[in-house]
């Protein structure tokens, strides 16, 4: 893990949109205490905006009643939950055992390679993010992507290429 | 080999839809369970012999017998659907393919244990399947198996999907509980063990998905027909992962007490593209690693796991093939526990991270003998003294490499010294 | 008294406290178990692993000591070789990315890493890859400075300011050896018990602007004393020390522990209070603007006592016990009024509930266990009536406007006993300098009515009279502390059987004896 600590400020203050709004109200419902919201609001934040700014999270921790000083640790804890703009589509290859068994780093040499990502960076057009992140559970059909949270199976250089091409 | 019963439905087209699950058999064994007082389904349970699929392998009965009764406080049981563990991939094919088999499970579970209200903890990166399982959690509350009258029996029970968001350590039970109360993923100092004090403070029982989902089968079937698999101490089935360097890697469900080379061989295809074994690593990236020789005489269960050292683990087995380099395979196991050590305790905390830059320092060729003793040494100084497993899930298997491959790390320092020799 | 219990450490037995976790109890008999994250007043959190202790026979073996109730025929094993390795070794990860310029280290000196370094580690590092890079000198607002590569991530101020102050301004952040304390971006610390986590903090990751660099911890001297900011009245340490050819001066104030009082903390206010001990103090005796001898002074006072028909005195409520009485039995050797008058010291609405109290003094209790008036009415009659106010070291400016006050004191000749230069001193026509309480010895009865007596904590070079002897000098009649002591004993029922150095460490809790019931 890298340091998380540096937020992003927008400048402007945050607010749900009010399908976001809803669906809050409708989740605090389903927990004894408001501190449990803390995850659920951070992931609702990140789907509304792509990502989690300073602002959004002084709102949730606000909005919940909470410390803002634990949003902070949650949000830099788990380490899905963006601080920063991602690229439009956001590759994850997973980096873990069975995928590396099997070929991943054939995929990161390509994707630095060819598209000139780093890991942990956006191209300059904003079109990609790259991320290497662990084990995501389908080792079985290693190596695999995720892009945007779908998965990609048994991924090798010409999948990727075609995969590559479908991105917009 | 293969068995067909936690993986009945997996073949069968939308069996994750109420309507084409029931019509295969789903929630058909809850008149049997209300039927019988919840001190009977615990004591069915207990006899079944299941064992936790989380990792452990704790006595599912057993674990729910210790519940305190008479709290006044609710009751919680947390489903485990973290499945972060490296090469561990099955829980997820029961929240895609067969989702109401678990949903039928909480309710036998919840009945069982006095509980009302579940809360399903899945991993973050699972975004496809969160959707497919939220989908059937509403179809079961609008077919009224979830709700204020499950079943229609007087009995209240709701199930919430609560999201991680990238953290294996949330797989660690307390982790997990702290991570639904909003914290970060920081396990607990036990005791209180969560059946006392869980969470919010109340008693919870927390099990794995594969445990929960083997409820219905063992309801319907009865404890001798669930022991009719597996052997003695390790009865029923499970839901293998096999992975890495074989030719048909995948998720295959069989009784446990099966020979493993004979698995790897038969239901996965043998190793790839001919080439020779090097090591298995039997129950996920946590457990030791076999030697070819051992894994010769090693059963799939957990006592024979035991007796060889090693764990069953989550059932995850790992196939390493002879071109295999251990230095860069325990670099990248390090990097894995410590980028998911929850950075709580000073041992697995500032540990880890040593023994990363120490294992890259050898396998850049800048490393010595010394370095090699002190990753070993490392090892036993962290291990245990930690307040979670994590670290040990880091330094057992790092150990079994170290003392069985030895010979790997010493050839990246003699690489290093010969350099060193030409550079004077 | 609780319950005893019989346990062996290192196989000798020892009675300790039942009820209480292991690092406590046998920490009470003086068997000193390593811990960093622990601590009394914020519970056991179990994550810096330097407590772990074996329990021989025990199920689990190795236990973290602040976690582990202390039970009867426990057998704790501290001494014994595995555990020394183990404490050893977790030192040891404790430091690898732990800077290592102690000699430039704020905390040297009163260091726990250091310490524990000392006492059983003192190997070579084996660190031989990059540490870990992290923030320094972090602005974390309320005077607190923060250094993220020096913190042991123990956790103990980030619990603080959660389950004490309840403001939560620090947590936690990142995992792994990335974790850090921090605050989020725009919400420093503010609350107003922020130092305290200077003190909680084992290494030296948490520094006070204030102090920092201004003194090497082992050349400070330590005295006990008690906050005289308001009318809790905290424990304290007070650091102090005197340079080559300099004056012996405070360096600050630090928390001592009371659990009857202040627990282990005291607010920032009261820990800054120490200044005011060093700066504007009055210095010298003054006739009209002009310093003059002491001597010729005091006798100007004498006769202006002489000289004037009808007196009034006044006191501060920060007086100690023995002040009053002395000057209580002046006023009654004169047949002067003496008040009390004090409202200016108190701030409505300040109070926090926890330590902080609206009234800014010391000693209102022990003005009113000696019966003095405080009514603003009588006082100003009586200074309206006399031609002399002999005043100790009561602030009146804060009760009054300075052209109120001018306006009160219109044809009354006052003298000035004070510590302090204030304006109020400027007005009065003599001023005699006196100590201040951390100059001399006393007692104070706070606002829970618990009566604490403290020592003299220093000495300054011109060393000034205690208001005890200058009220001797202006006639009082209780010339020794013995007759003071009396006179105390005659007001309050519950010093009657005590020797004057009888009075409890922690305190004597009034409400508990009869005295409760008697007004004096
Ligand atoms: C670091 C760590 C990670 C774990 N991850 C998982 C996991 O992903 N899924 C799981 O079911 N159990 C996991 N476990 C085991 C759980 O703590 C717990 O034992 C299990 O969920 C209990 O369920 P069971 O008795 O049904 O196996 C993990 C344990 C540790 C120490
Ligand atoms: S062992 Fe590691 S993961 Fe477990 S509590 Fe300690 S720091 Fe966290
Ligand atoms: S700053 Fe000090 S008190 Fe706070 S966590 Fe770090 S070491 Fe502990
Ligand atoms: S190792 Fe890549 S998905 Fe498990
Ligand atoms: S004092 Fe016990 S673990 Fe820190």
């Amino acid at each position: 893990m890298s340091d998380r600590s540096q937020l992003i400020s927008t400048g402007t203050p945050f607010q749900f949109d009010k399908e976001r709004d809803a669906e809050f109200e409708r989740l605090i419902k389903r927990y004894p205490t408001r501190e449990s919201m803390i995850l659920p609001a951070l992931w609702l934040i990140q789907e509304q905006e792509g990502w989690i700014s300073q602002e959004a999270m002084a709102y949730a921790a606000d909005r919940i009643g909470t410390f803002a000083s634990k949003v902070y640790e949650a949000a830099t804890f788990y380490t899905m939950y963006h601080l920063h703009p991602m690229g439009r589509n956001h590759i994850c290859v997973c980096r873990t055992l069975s995928c590396w068994l099997r070929g991943k780093q054939e995929i990161v040499d390509y994707l630095k390679n060819e598209i000139g990502l780093q890991p942990g960076q956006i191209s300059d057009d904003g079109k990609f993010s790259l991320e290497e992140v662990e084990c995501l559970g389908h080792c079985g059909t290693a190596p695999v992507v995720q892009v945007n949270g779908e998965f990609h199976e048994n991924m090798d250089v010409d999948k990727l290429k075609s995969l590559l091409a479908t991105l917009k | 080999m293969q068995v067909k019963i936690l993986s009945a439905k997996f073949d069968i087209k939308d069996a994750n839809k109420i309507k084409v699950a029931k019509k295969h058999g789903a929630y058909s064994t809850l008149d049997k369970v209300f039927s019988m007082p919840p001190e009977d389904v615990i004591e069915l349970v207990k006899n079944s012999g299941l064992r936790g699929r989380g990792g452990a392998g704790f006595p599912a009965g057993v674990k729910w017998s210790f519940l305190p009764k008479n709290t006044g406080k609710p009751v919680y049981l947390a489903v485990n659907s973290d499945e972060s563990e490296p090469a561990t991939f099955k829980d997820r094919y029961i929240l895609v393919k067969d989702p109401h088999m678990m949903i039928e499970g909480i309710i036998i579970c919840s009945y069982a244990i006095g509980s009302h209200d579940t809360y399903i903890y899945i991993r973050g990166e699972y975004t496809t399947q969160v959707k497919v399982l939220q989908a059937a959690i509403d179809e079961a509350y609008k077919a009224g198996y979830l709700g204020d009258k499950v079943a229609g029996r007087d009995f209240k029970l709701n199930v919430t999907v609560h999201r991680g968001a990238g953290a294996y350590v949330c797989g660690e039970e307390t982790a997990l509980l702290e991570s639904i109360e909003g914290k970060k993923g920081q396990p607990r100092s036990k005791p209180p063990f969560p059946a006392v004090a869980g969470l919010y403070g109340c008693p919870t029982i927390i099990n794995n998905v594969q445990s929960i989902a083997s409820l219905p089968f063992i309801i319907a079937k009865g404890a001798e027909a669930y022991r009719a698999y597996g052997t003695e101490k390790s009865p029923g089935t499970h839901l293998f992962g096999i992975s890495g360097h074989v030719e048909k890697p995948g998720m295959y469900e069989l009784p446990l007490g099966l020979p493993l080379l004979e698995v790897i061989d038969k239901v996965a295809g043998g190793v790839w593209k001919g080439r020779k074994l090097k090591g298995v690593i039997p129950g996920g990236s946590s457990t030791p690693v076999l030697l070819p020789e051992e894994a010769k005489t090693v059963t799939l269960d957990y006592e024979s796991m035991a007796a060889h050292k090693t764990m069953f683990g989550s059932g995850g087995i790992v196939v390493l093939d002879e071109t295999v380099d251990i230095v860069h395979l325990v670099k990248n196991l390090i990097d894995f526990y410590h980028h998911e050590s929850c950075g709580q305790c000073t041992p697995c905390r500032e540990g880890l991270g040593w023994m990363l830059k120490i294992v890259k320092k050898i396998l850049r060729g800048d490393g010595s003998m010394a370095d090699v003793n002190l990753l070993r040494e490392l090892c036993d100084n962290i291990e245990m003294k930690t307040v979670c497993v994590l670290s040990a899930a880091c330094t057992m298997p790092v150990r079994s490499y170290l003392d069985k491959f030895r010979h790997e790390f010493e050839a990246y320092v003699a690489k290093n010294d010969s350099s060193a020799a030409e550079a004077k | 008294m609780a319950d005893k219990i019989k346990l062996f450490v290192n196989g000798v037995e020892v009675e300790v406290e039942a009820g209480k976790n292991l690092i406590d109890a046998v920490g009470a008999v003086g068997i000193e178990i390593p811990h960093l994250c622990y601590h009394p007043a914020l519970g056991a959190d179990g994550n810096c692993r330097m407590c772990l202790v074996g329990i021989e026979d025990g199920r689990p073996p190795l236990v973290p000591a602040c976690k582990t109730p202390a039970m009867a025929g426990m057998k704790v094993l501290l001494d014994a070789a595995h555990i020394k390795k183990i404490q050893h070794d977790v030192m040891e990860l404790e430091l690898i990315n732990h800077p290592t310029d102690c000699p430039v280290c704020d905390q040297a000196g009163e260091c726990k890493l250091q310490d524990y370094y000392m006492a059983f580690d003192q190997a070579e590092s084996r660190m031989n890859v990059p540490q870990v890079v992290k923030g320094k000198k972090m602005d974390f607002g309320a005077g607190v400075v923060h250094d993220q590569e020096r913190c042991v991530v123990c956790g103990r101020c980030v619990r603080f300011c959660r389950q004490i102050t309840k403001t939560g301004e620090l947590g936690i952040i990142n995992r792994t050896d990335d974790a850090r304390v921090n605050i989020f971006p725009g919400r420093p610390l503010s609350n107003r018990y922020a130092g305290n986590v200077v003190d909680l903090c084992p290494v030296g990751a948490m520094t006070s602007r204030d102090f920092r660099f201004k003194q090497r911890v082992w050349f400070l001297k330590k005295a006990p004393g008690i906050c005289h900011g308001c009318a809790k009245g905290c424990n304290i340490t007070i650091d102090h020390n005197r340079e080559k050819y300099k004056d012996d001066i405070i360096y600050r104030f630090r928390p001592r522990l009371n659990e009857q009082v202040n627990g282990y903390f005291i607010c920032d206010a009261g820990r800054l209070s120490y200044k005011a001990e060093n700066e504007g103090r009055l210095t010298e005796a003054r006739l009209g603007n002009k310093a003059r001898p002491i001597d010729d002074v005091l006798a100007a006072c004498t006769r202006e006592i002489e000289r004037a028909e009808k007196i009034a005195l006044v006191l501060s409520p920060n007086c100690s016990l023995e002040q009053m009485a002395a000057v209580q039995a002046l006023a009654e050797k004169l047949g002067a009024f003496l008040s009390g008058y004090s409202d200016g010291y108190i701030k409505p609405g300040d109070g926090d509930g926890y330590l902080i109290q609206d009234d800014k003094a010391a000693n209102r209790a022990g003005l009113g266990l000696l019966g003095i008036d405080c009514s603003r009415e009588a006082f100003e009659s009586a200074v309206q009536q006399a031609q002399l106010l002999i005043n100790f070291n009561n602030d009146l400016t804060r009760s009054y406007k300075e052209s109120d006050l001018k306006k009160l004191l219109q044809g009354t000749k006052v003298i000035a006993v004070s510590s302090h230069d204030t304006p109020g001193t400027a007005l009065a026509d003599l001023a005699i300098p006196v100590a201040s309480y951390s100059e001399y010895a006393g007692s104070v009865v706070n606002c829970d009515n618990i009566l604490q007596s403290f020592a003299k904590g220093l000495s300054k070079n011109n060393d000034l009279a205690d208001i005890c002897a200058i009220a001797v000098q202006l006639g009082s009649p209780l010339g020794s502390p013995k007759e003071r002591f009396a006179l105390l004993q005659q007001s309050i029922s519950a010093l009657k059987d005590l020797e004057p150095d009888k009075i409890p460490a922690q305190g004597l809790n009034l409400n508990d004896s009869e005295a409760a019931n008697v007004t004096a």
